[in-house]
């Protein structure tokens, strides 16, 4: 799942400033799950602003709503029906910045603001923590790793590890918080009997599918152009 | 029988074990409940509603609800009748308001005849259909057996004299000392009434086969009842036997007691844990030093010149068949004499079906002939309900008994048809999982001390005194509101998040693509929803993220211009309160005078975060969050994730601007009465140097 972190409330606020009539949309999947940007929170921003203007005097209209996943049309068509009726100024979204963009596209003159920082794709690794394990490089390599990836989970994403910065099976950058990565590979591969295949050097990463080429794109074919 | 389409049962709240237990299906959570928020008013309300004898039933219910309760998993049943006691005898002026009067009145007549709870209760139930209804009591008083074989130390004359007088208020008419086949006609009756009801109960005892049994010194059981209920004294020797095991034989041992012989025993058939009688009632009965001769049949009494002085029993090996029906074998070997000087027979009643006499309607072996299910007899428009019907059993089932007759009667009114009641039995939630009572913490039953038994036995004084206000409140506080926790109120909004599986204390919130909260399971902490990062979670009787809108509710009513600052909010744990001082609504000027504005919360770690952050939207100073004592807390894991939320509302709040003071978190020091009042001082006085100096709180919020 997508991980994000609340903005601090000073930053949101700013960005409304100088709208009255300001719509805060939640995301009923990834943000709600990791405790950002689900009705709760939707709620909690809300009644924070309202507080924080009505303390400086100024009137806003703070309104809420909520949408099952911010990354589909349909879910989000009530919404821009919604902001055309009651002639909404600006939105704040608790989506990730999938959700910023969808609205965005769809928006015409009204503004949108994110409301949350999106950090990574991750996974509770224990109540209330998430950590990053995917970086989305779009040509996945673990099958060589013994299903943990280097990418993502090794500071300096190097394909081939350890770094002289591995001391104890932890990484210098957090020694307290992250393992190394390559160490839990070793670890792992010993496991699975297959350590020898770390004398095989992985090759240069081709990073195209990564970030190069433009905009990533995924079709379909069963549903494409579909009439 | 069991048609009852209770008002107070919905489709959700169905399963709880006490109310499908009571034979009325009071809503019992719901009275309980009522009660530890104060509203003892609207508790009364709900019993009422289901129960005209609440004060009889305060006192001498078996209470089936408790023996269901489900709190008997983690350490023992909600004493639910003194609750019920403690209820009606704190609601006395609210009583006599609320009385109800028909609506309308409607074309037709029901006689009943005999004024138990059963035939009362139809009576109360016709009147208020709008029906003309007249009680014919062959005796003084009105009751029943309520008023003439309950010893009042068990039953006081005044609390059956209160529920009376509730009923008669409905417009019930009644005509005592008029013996029907006596004093009027039964087909006089007949003549001028569209229904009958027969109510006659089972007023007279059974009589034992056995030689001697007409010796002076013998008494039928029901008559030395009658007798001691009114006033007079039987004539008894200074050793005295009671034949019998079930309750009126205990009540009339007891009863003996009190009139000081040096001896009372019991002799009964059964062994001791076969005895019909309630195993409360015995053991109270032996520590007023009555003997129970268990295994026993009476053979002979014997005399002397016509006198009782003794009785000889023959060992009774067993009281029931392989079917459990009632069939005893004796060993008449093995035979015991006990010296005596009176016998009280109390081996079962029967019905005084004089009434009936050159009637037709039908009578066979003493029986009278009735169908169960529509509770007519052999001849149309003349019904009948109660023990005549049913055999002895408790007050409360002739009490649903009487609904159900008022309810064929109706119908037969209305319809000429007799109506059938289907039988109906109530799912219910079942048994508390062992798993999770062993997480649940045990409070232990407030029970009172009854009298001390030497003292008790001297006369007829009520042994047991009620709870204080103080205990009740605590004992209702351990209700576990039983099938009313929480639910996901729409599945679309589920993220599957896995936080109220993590939150629960009592490991029941489980995700099955969504969240389920299994009713049979649920403490009702309220955590879950609380936490719920969707908001989605919702509790049955607590409104989880709405504050705003209690707040408002009650700002609405006062003039906020008006309220002295600085303006506290202070949610209150409920459970700590000993009284109604801090219960009861505040009114607008109280609110306006104080600055403070208090809300009982049944569990403060209920309160969401923007239930924490909606005061300071309406325009409060500050808000202060008064949990229960220290490790007070009915949930186990509720304090810590209270203090956590508190602490993350804290550090919003100096985003904000508010600063981090403007909330705090503070624990019950002693009794709550005491302990908040201190509490809100302080936090005003410190609130009021901030306001002078123009930090943090502000004037002028945006309410």
């Amino acid at each position: 799942m997508i991980v994000a972190d609340p903005k601090p409330f000073g930053q949101v606020k700013g960005y409304i400033e100088n709208f009255e009539k300001i719509l805060i949309v939640g995301c009923g999947t990834c943000t709600t799950v990791c405790l950002a940007g689900g009705k709760a929170e939707v709620q909690m921003l809300a009644s924070g602003l309202r507080i924080a203007f009505g303390r400086e005097n100024r009137s806003k209209t703070i309104l809420e709503d909520n949408v099952q996943r911010q990354c589909d049309e349909e879910f989000i068509l009530p919404v821009l029906a919604r902001v055309a009726d009651e002639k909404i100024d600006a939105i704040v979204t608790l989506a990730c910045g999938v959700g910023v963009n969808f609205f965005a596209d769809r928006l015409g003159k009204v503004p949108i603001f994110p409301g949350v920082n999106t950090t990574f794709y991750g996974a509770s690794v224990e109540p209330g923590l998430w950590a990053e394990m995917c970086a989305g490089c779009g040509d996945c390599i673990t099958a060589h790793t013994g299903g943990i990836c280097p990418v993502a989970r090794c500071s300096k994403h190097l394909l081939n590890g350890p770094c002289g910065g591995s001391e104890k099976g932890r990484c210098e950058v957090d020694p307290a918080n992250i393992d190394c990565v390559w160490q839990l590979i070793y670890d792992r591969l010993k496991a699975l009997g297959r350590l020898e295949e770390l004398q095989d050097l992985l090759p240069a990463k081709d990073w195209r599918t990564a970030s190069d080429g433009g905009v990533r794109r995924t079709i379909r074919e069963n549903l494409y152009k579909l009439k | 029988m069991m048609d009852k389409q209770s008002p107070q049962i919905s489709e959700r709240d169905l399963a709880a074990t006490c109310s499908a237990a009571c034979p009325v299906h009071t809503d019992t959570r719901e009275y309980v409940q009522r009660l530890s928020r104060g509203d003892y008013e609207g508790a009364l309300d709900v019993l009422l509603e289901v129960n005209p004898f609440p004060s009889v039933c305060g006192r001498i219910c078996h209470h089936p609800c408790e023996s269901e309760c489900r709190r008997k998993e983690i350490d023992s049943a909600v004493s639910l009748r003194m609750l019920k006691r403690f209820l009606v005898e704190n609601t006395r002026e609210y009583r006599a308001v609320r009385r109800k009067r028909p609506a309308e009145k409607k074309e037709g007549s029901v006689a009943i005849i005999g004024s138990g709870p059963s035939g009362l209760t139809a009576g109360l139930d016709l009147a208020l259909l709008g029906y003309r209804v007249r009680v014919y009591e062959k005796d003084s008083r009105l009751g029943g057996m309520l008023a003439h074989a309950i010893p009042r130390y068990r039953l006081p004359v005044e609390a059956l004299a209160e529920d009376i007088e509730d009923i008669l208020a409905s417009g019930v008419e009644v005509r005592t000392d008029c013996e029907v086949g006596k004093d009027i006609a039964f087909e006089d009756l007949r003549k001028e009434n569209d229904a009958i009801l027969i109510a006659v109960g089972l007023s007279e005892s059974h009589s034992l086969p056995i030689p001697g049994v007409d010796a002076q010194g013998v008494l039928p059981g029901i008559a030395f009842l009658w007798d001691i209920a009114n006033g007079l004294t039987p004539e008894l020797g200074d050793r005295v036997l009671v034949v019998g095991g079930g309750n009126v034989a205990i009540d009339i041992a007891r009863a003996a007691k009190r009139l000081g012989p040096s001896k009372v025993y019991m002799a009964c058939l059964e062994k001791r844990e076969e005895m019909p009688a309630w195993k409360w009632e015995i053991e109270e009965a032996e520590q007023e030093n009555i003997e129970v001769l268990n295994s026993w049949g009476p053979l002979e009494i014997l005399e002397k010149k016509g006198k009782v002085t003794g009785i000889q029993f023959k060992r009774c090996v067993s009281v029931f068949d392989d079917q459990g029906r009632f069939s005893p074998r004796y060993d008449e070997s093995l035979t015991k004499v006990v010296e005596i000087d009176s016998v009280i027979l109390a081996i079962g009643q029967k019905a005084d079906l004089g009434c009936l006499a050159q009637t037709p309607v039908a009578v066979q072996g003493g029986r009278l002939q009735c169908d169960r299910a529509s509770m007519a007899t052999s001849e149309r428009g003349v019904f009948a309900c109660g023990e005549v019907i049913t055999g002895p059993g408790s007050a409360i089932g002739a009490i649903a008994m009487g609904h159900d007759a008022a309810k064929v009667i109706s119908h037969f009114l209305e319809t000429g048809e007799t109506l059938k009641l289907d039988e109906r039995t109530y799912p219910t939630i079942g048994e508390l999982p062992a798993a999770t009572a062993a997480l649940a913490k045990r409070f232990e039953r407030i029970e009172v001390a009854l009298a001390d038994p030497a003292e008790r036995i001297k006369d007829f004084s009520p042994i047991e005194p009620g709870y204080s206000e103080a205990e009740a409140l605590a004992e209702s506080r351990r209700c576990l509101a039983c099938a009313t926790g929480a639910y996901l109120q729409s599945e679309v909004d589920c993220a599957g998040c896995l936080t109220c599986v993590r939150v629960c204390p009592f490991g029941v919130a489980q995700v099955e693509r969504t969240a389920v909260m299994p009713a049979q399971q649920c403490q009702t902490c309220g955590l879950c929803a609380a936490e719920c990062p969707a908001a989605g979670i919702a509790l049955s009787r607590f409104a989880t993220n709405g504050m705003k809108d209690t707040l408002k509710a009650i700002l609405a009513k006062s003039n906020e211009a008006k309220i002295s600052r600085p303006f506290l909010v202070s949610y209150c744990c409920l459970n700590e309160t000993t009284g109604r001082l801090f219960l009861r609504e505040q009114t607008e000027e109280e609110i306006q005078e104080s600055g403070i504005l208090r809300v009982m919360i049944p569990c403060v770690a209920r309160l969401s975060t923007v239930d924490l952050l909606s005061p300071f939207e309406l325009g409060a100073d500050m808000v202060a969050v008064i949990a229960c004592k220290e490790n007070g807390c009915f949930y186990t894991g509720a304090e810590e994730l209270l203090a956590r939320r508190i602490s993350r509302v804290k550090k919003f709040l100096n985003e904000i601007g508010v600063g981090q003071d403007g909330l705090q978190l503070f624990k019950t020091d002693g009794v709550a009465e005491e302990s908040w009042p201190a509490i809100w001082k302080e936090l005003r006085s410190a609130a009021a140097g901030t306001l002078a100096r123009g930090e943090g709180v502000q004037e002028g919020g945006s309410r």
